[in-house]
C-alpha cells in the first residue's frame, strides 16, 4: 500500500481537507458523513494504466472538459485555475482554484479559494495490488448541506453522483481512449413516461465529449 | 429508416425515425441485413425487464455491411460483411482482457442503474433497457455499433447471412451453455427449454463430448427438433409425467451429471407453482417465476453442474438452496462472452459441423414484427425461429 493512504486526516495543513483515509493502520475507514453543512463523496476505480499516466491525464487542465461533466473550460490563472461550468439551467458558474499538493503520479489536492463553488478534493494515484494497474481514488468535500445537495439533485446535478460519474468517466476515457454515449442516437417518441424514466436516469446530463470534442 | 420501437408493455411498432450517426471514434455504422427476434426479447415485451423506456429501438441479433466507421476504428472499412456480438465490450478492460467480455467495464453509460441492482454493472447490450446501457438495437435498418473495432466479426467466405446470423447470440449462449455444464466425454446432459438457445445447447452437449442428452419442453415440433438434433425428449406437460422421475428413470436413479436451465424467468408450469409465481410477481413480491431453476437444482445429479444461460432479472422466490449445498453442486451462468466464441464457432460452421439454418421457421418484413411479436410470445405457427430483412417490401 501506498503511504498516502495511511496518512491520518489533517496531518498537514489542509483545514478544509480529510485525506482520502480508506485504510488507517490495516483497518477500513468509513468515508466521511453529511453533517454541520457539509456534503463529502469518496468513490474508487481501478485503472489499466500507470500511476503516472493517470496523474498527467488528471493534472492537464486544459483536457479537464474532455472528461468532466459540465466543465466548458478550465485555464491557469497566476499559480491557480479558474474553472467555468455550465449547469444544466444554462447558467454559467465560475471558480478558482488553488493546487495545494502536487506530486506527481502519486497526489493531487485542492481547494476552491473564490467564485460560485466552494469544494475541496484529493486524488490518489497508487499501483493495484498484484499489478493490476492504477486504484485512483477521489475524496471531495463540497461546502453545502442536505438542502442545497437536494435542489441541485432535483435541478442540475448531485453533486456527489457528478463525482461518482467523473471517475467513471475518466477510466473509460483513460482505457479507452473515448467515454461511452447514447445521445445522439435514434429512437421512437419518448412520450411523457419515457421523458420522466429518461430523466430519473440521468441520461439528460450530456455525456463529456471524449476524443470526438469539437474545438469551440 | 425504419425500426422496431418498443412503445410499453406488449406494444411494438415499426416506426420511421433519423438514422443513426457516428458517435464516438470506435463506432461504425450498420446497414443491416438481416436480424432476428430472439426470445429474451420476449421479456422486454411482457414488460419482465425494467427500465424500458417508450421509443427504444428493440433488437440485439443483426449483421449487416458497414456503412461508415468512426476515425479510430481501422480494422473495418466500407463494405465489410460483419456479424456484431449483442454485448459491447471496450477490448482495454480488466475483463475484457481476462475474455470476461460481458463484463465490460467502459461500455455501460448508465452503469449506475446496473450498480443499485446488481452491485456492478455488466457490458452494456443492444436494445435491451437503459440498465443495460440504452443503446438503439438493431431491429432497424441501420445500426450505431460502438466499438466495432473489438466486436465485428468479418465474413469473409461466402456463406449466406442465414446460416451466420445466429453468431450474434445464440449460438454462442447456446454452446457457452454447454461450456459451463462441466461436460465430460460420457457424461447425460439434461436440458430445460428446446427454444433457440436450448437447440443449440443440445448441438454443443454433443460437440462437447456428451454421450446422452435429455431435452424437456411442451411443443411438439420444438420436440421434434430436438430428437432430429439426437436427444431424447422429455413433455412435461403429458399426463403422468414427472420430470424428476423422468430423469431419475433415465439415468439409473443418478440423475444427470450436468442441467442446463435455457429457460429463465418466464417458466411456465401446469401446477400450484406457476399459480403462486404468477401471483407473487404480480404483487411485485418477487420479480422471477423461477419454476425450471427450481426443477434443475433438485434433478442435477450429486456433485454435477447446472449452467444457467436462461435470462433471470431481480430477486427469486423459494429456491431450495438446501439442495444445491446439500449436494455439493456447482452452478455457472452469465451472459455469454460474446468475443470468445464467435471466430471459433464461425469456423465450425465453415467446416460443415453445423448449420444453424435449421431453426428458422418465419422469414419476415420489418412490417410484420409487431404481428409477429405476439405469435412468438403465444407460440403459434409452430414458430422456431424469426428472422427479419429489414429492407423486404413484402413477405419472402
Amino acid at each position: 500500500m501506498a503511504d498516502a493512504l495511511k496518512e491520518t486526516p489533517h496531518r498537514e495543513d489542509l483545514p478544509r481537507m480529510g485525506s482520502a483515509g480508506i485504510l488507517r493502520d490495516g483497518r477500513y475507514m468509513a468515508p466521511p458523513a453529511d453533517k454541520d453543512g457539509k456534503t463529502w463523496v469518496r468513490t474508487t476505480a481501478q485503472i489499466q494504466a500507470s500511476p503516472l499516466d493517470c496523474y498527467e491525464l488528471w493534472r492537464n487542465y486544459a483536457a479537464v472538459p474532455l472528461w468532466q461533466e459540465q466543465i466548458k473550460e478550465v485555464r491557469l490563472k497566476g499559480k491557480n485555475s479558474h474553472w467555468v461550468m455550465q449547469t444544466r439551467n444554462g447558467k454559467t458558474i465560475e471558480w478558482d482554484e488553488e493546487l495545494m499538493q502536487d506530486e506527481p503520479g502519486k497526489r493531487m489536492a485542492w481547494r476552491t479559494v473564490d467564485g460560485d463553488s466552494y469544494n475541496a478534493g484529493e486524488v490518489i494515484f497508487e499501483q493495484a495490488p498484484g499489478d493490476r494497474g492504477t486504484i485512483v481514488t477521489v475524496l471531495q468535500e463540497f461546502g453545502q448541506g442536505r438542502l442545497k445537495t437536494l435542489a441541485d439533485s432535483l435541478l442540475n446535478r448531485n453533486p456527489k453522483q457528478a463525482v461518482i460519474e467523473n471517475v467513471r468517466h475518466f477510466k473509460a476515457f483513460m482505457e479507452t481512449g473515448e467515454i461511452p454515449r447514447t445521445e445522439g442516437q435514434p429512437h421512437g417518441p419518448r412520450g411523457v413516461s419515457g421523458t420522466i424514466k429518461a430523466e430519473a436516469y440521468g441520461e439528460h446530463i450530456d455525456t463529456p465529449p471524449g476524443l470526438e470534442r469539437k474545438a469551440s | 429508416m425504419k425500426a422496431l420501437c418498443w412503445m410499453g408493455k406488449s406494444k411494438v411498432e415499426t416506426l420511421n425515425v433519423a438514422d443513426p450517426t457516428l458517435l464516438n471514434p470506435h463506432d461504425a455504422i450498420l446497414k443491416i441485413t438481416r436480424t432476428a427476434i430472439c426470445g429474451s426479447d420476449l421479456h422486454l415485451f411482457d414488460g419482465f425487464i425494467p427500465t424500458m423506456e417508450s421509443g427504444d429501438i428493440l433488437g440485439h441479433e443483426f449483421m449487416g455491411v458497414v456503412e461508415e466507421v468512426g476515425k479510430e476504428v481501422t480494422n473495418l472499412k466500407r463494405g465489410d460483411r460483419v456479424v456484431i456480438p449483442f454485448t459491447i465490450s471496450c477490448g482495454r478492460c480488466f475483463f475484457c482482457r481476462q475474455q470476461m467480455w460481458s463484463a465490460c467495464d467502459n461500455t455501460n453509460p448508465n452503469a449506475h442503474l446496473m450498480e443499485a441492482m446488481y452491485g456492478y454493472s455488466g457490458s452494456a447490450l443492444f436494445g435491451y433497457s437503459h440498465m443495460m446501457g440504452g443503446y438503439a438495437g438493431g431491429q432497424a435498418q441501420y445500426v450505431r455499433v460502438p466499438f466495432a473495432n473489438v466486436g465485428a466479426l468479418k465474413i469473409e467466405s461466402d456463406l449466406p447471412d442465414e446460416k451466420v446470423l445466429f453468431l450474434s447470440d445464440i449460438f454462442p449462449t447456446g454452446y457457452m451453455a454447454a461450456e459451463n455444464a462441466n461436460i465430460h466425454e460420457g457424461d447425460t446432459v439434461a436440458i430445460w427449454g428446446c427454444g433457440p438457445v436450448g437447440q443449440f445447447a443440445i448441438a454443443s452437449a454433443f460437440m462437447r463430448g456428451a454421450a446422452r442428452v435429455i431435452a424437456i419442453d411442451r411443443f411438439p415440433e420444438r420436440l421434434d427438433m430436438a430428437r432430429s438434433l439426437g436427444a431424447i425428449t422429455v413433455d412435461y406437460t403429458q399426463e403422468d409425467v414427472s420430470v424428476l422421475t423422468a430423469l431419475k428413470d433415465l439415468t439409473g436413479g443418478m440423475g444427470p451429471d450436468c442441467a442446463i436451465d435455457a429457460v429463465g424467468l418466464e417458466s411456465h408450469f401446469n401446477d400450484m407453482q406457476h399459480i403462486y409465481d404468477k401471483v407473487k410477481t404480480a404483487l411485485f413480491l418477487e420479480t422471477d417465476r423461477p419454476g425450471v431453476l427450481r426443477q434443475a437444482i433438485m434433478a442435477v445429479r450429486k456433485g454435477g453442474t447446472l449452467s444457467i444461460p436462461g435470462v433471470y432479472g431481480g430477486l427469486l422466490d423459494k429456491v431450495p438452496f438446501g439442495a444445491a449445498f446439500g449436494k455439493g453442486i456447482q452452478m455457472r451462468m452469465g451472459q455469454t462472452h460474446m468475443h470468445k466464441y464467435m471466430k471459433p464457432l464461425l469456423e465450425r460452421i465453415e467446416k460443415g459441423q453445423i448449420d444453424p439454418t435449421f431453426l428458422i421457421s418465419h422469414r419476415i418484413t420489418l412490417d410484420e414484427a409487431p404481428k409477429m411479436y405476439e405469435i412468438w410470445r403465444d407460440k403459434k405457427e409452430k414458430v422456431s425461429k424469426i428472422v427479419i430483412d429489414p429492407w423486404a417490401a413484402k413477405a419472402a
